[in-house]
């Protein structure tokens, strides 16, 4: 190679070659503009919306009838708003916007580019989950749960406590990452966005319904994630492995899809 | 393991075949470090399978290959540092400018200091003759620009070898020239592997050639090698007059093993086909002029185009593969 120059070299090697670049280019997909605030506000929108409205409107449309009052704690309303609510919310967002970030580049080309470059393949693809997970968690949920947080304190007079609180908001961060995983894991495998968008969209929405028919798929799934979370936010269970399981096995699938996606894209042919 | 025998690219028995159909037969081919390798073939020969063999964009069903001596299938990222590569069909973000593709593709290969890599960004704007659209984004681009851009992020690296699949293909005829001219200004500090069905191109440039054919390596020589052609020497000679008994004298010599002749505005072409150079050089216009009533004005040894003979190779391995 020839270099005139003091250009200093990548050091990566290995599976992280090309890691940080194309991370940093990650990175700046969501934080290079002002974007970022935009998405923040659309989903303080939706997000707390839902808590809002659960803490404040509902209430006070419902006064008249003392019956529903004393059955809805505004509180836990807003509790269940933030972690049921919002769970699906969230889950449906992840869907849409990772649908397109493997398959989209597999079939533009930019994919081929890319891995021209040198670049190991865990590297192309470990790099869009670390990337998104961090935009998904700081703007869509830290931000929203802080937020709710806050709502939360001033609708109650008081703090919550705290660790329950982070508990939940740790199940919700989980509940999206397993959607993030396997919305990206499908890009590696699939040919179409109909048929990455069509599966995890039926996982999410077919799920609720099974886990509801079937309870034991509550156990093994995340699919009850977003009844336990509530639950766990207000106070936590005792014992506390009723609500470990079926977190221990959204970490455990997610960590499947990550897997099972590295397996498949090493074998990919570009 | 780097190569040390002067070959950047050598491939043994290289094959690629999908769902039991062969895209690439048994390949072995030698690139020598510092040439201009042009590489042939019509559509579907399988020229493109071989260049992402190489970069280990796709994956053998047999044989092996090597860059720099390391191995294209464990090694592939390693290569790719050394390597830049420009795809028959240019994609990049189609959001970013061409300064910030060319900053992304440099991300790959350095990380500072920032004003050597913006640097270097602009020199290989320049070279490319971008700097005046560098801050324009991509997806406006015509595919002259962008195929200029795609030439640019190839060689961002300064790479020991640059792989080119179809370069000039979407250009006008100066655009082509001026691909020309930047392979041969990095001829002297890397390998150029290119493939291409614009044979006037390769004729210009390449020092050595490879024709594929469905799959298959059907010739491997340098380029003076294959211009010469194969087997028999020819001359041509355009002459005019009574030419009856000239021919009768020429096929009488022992050497000729045969005469073709074609009228075109009352000049007569002759192709003389010889089996012994020497004796046609000495004596072969001395035979024609000996004739009172012809009149010679051009005698030379014939020189193929690259075209003649990379449509004959073609027709010959199409021929035996039936």
């Amino acid at each position: 190679m020839i270099t005139t120059s003091t250009l200093v070299t990548v050091k990566e090697r290995g599976w992280r070659m090309g890691f940080a670049n194309i991370l940093r280019n990650e990175n700046l997909e969501w934080w290079g503009d002002r974007r970022w605030l935009k998405k923040a506000c659309l989903w303080l929108l939706i997000v707390n919306g839902f808590v809002v409205i659960n803490l404040f409107v509902l209430p006070a449309v419902m006064l008249p009838d003392e019956d529903v009052v004393s059955m809805m704690d505004p509180v836990s309303e807003g509790i269940r708003a933030l972690f049921q609510l919002g769970a699906t919310a969230l889950a449906i967002g992840t869907i849409i916007m990772a649908q397109g970030e493997v398959i989209g580049e597999r079939q533009t080309g930019i994919t081929e580019w890319i891995l021209s470059k040198p670049v190991a393949r865990p590297a192309y693809f470990l790099s869009k989950v670390v990337a998104h997970s961090i935009g998904i968690f700081v703007i869509m949920i830290g931000l929203q749960s802080a937020v709710a947080y806050g709502l939360l304190w001033f609708a109650n007079g008081d703090p919550l406590p705290l660790l329950p609180f982070l508990l939940g908001v740790g199940g919700l961060i989980l509940h999206t990452f397993f959607y993030l995983t396997l919305t990206l894991m499908l890009g590696v495998f699939a040919r179409t966005r109909g048929l990455v968008l069509g599966v995890a969209m039926g996982s999410l929405f077919a799920g609720m319904l099974l886990s509801s028919l079937i309870s034991q798929l509550g156990l093994i799934t995340p699919w009850s994630l977003p009844n336990i979370l509530p639950i766990l936010a207000l106070q936590i269970p005792d014992p506390l492995a009723t609500v470990l399981t079926p977190i221990l096995m959204t970490a455990i699938w997610s960590i499947v899809f990550i897997v099972a996606a590295l397996w498949k894209f090493a074998r990919l042919e570009f | 393991m780097t190569n040390t025998n002067g070959f950047v690219i050598e491939t043994q028995g290289l094959s690629k075949s999908y769902n039991g159909v062969d895209a690439l037969k048994s390949l072995n081919l030698q690139v020598p470090k510092n040439s201009i390798f042009g590489f042939l073939g019509p559509n579907g020969s399988g020229k493109s399978t071989t260049i992402k063999l190489l970069l280990g964009l796709i994956h053998p069903t047999g044989g092996s290959g090597t860059v720099f001596g390391y191995d294209t299938v464990r090694k592939s990222p390693e290569i790719r540092t050394r390597v830049g590569y420009l795809a028959q069909d240019q994609r990049f973000y189609g959001h970013m400018t061409a300064r910030e593709t060319l900053r992304f593709a440099a991300g790959f290969f350095y990380t500072g200091p920032k004003v050597e890599i913006e640097n270097r960004i602009d020199e290989t704007l320049e070279l490319v003759d971008l700097t005046g659209k560098a801050d324009r984004h991509v997806q406006g681009f015509s595919g002259g620009e962008r195929q200029r851009l795609g030439i640019a992020q190839a060689q961002i690296n300064y790479p020991d070898l640059l792989i080119m699949d179809e370069p000039a293909a979407s250009l006008d005829p100066q655009g082509r020239y001026d691909v020309l001219m930047v392979m041969e200004r990095l001829r002297k500090y890397s390998t150029i592997f290119f493939s291409t069905h614009i044979l006037d191109d390769v004729q210009k440039v390449s020092d050595t050639v490879a024709i594929l054919n469905h799959g298959e390596l059907v010739a491997l020589a340098p380029i003076e090698e294959l211009l010469a052609g194969s087997g028999n020497v020819v001359y041509s000679i355009v002459t005019k007059g009574n030419d009856d008994w000239a021919q009768a004298r020429l096929s009488d010599l022992s050497w000729v093993t045969d005469v073709n002749r074609s009228g075109v505005n009352g000049w007569t072409r002759w192709q003389v086909i010889v089996d012994d150079e020497e004796a046609a050089e000495a004596e072969l216009l001395r035979s024609v002029l000996s004739d009172s009533e012809i009149m010679v004005s051009e005698f030379g040894r014939k020189k193929f185009e690259l075209e003649e003979i990379f449509l004959n190779i073609v027709k010959e391995s199409n021929h035996d593969n039936n």
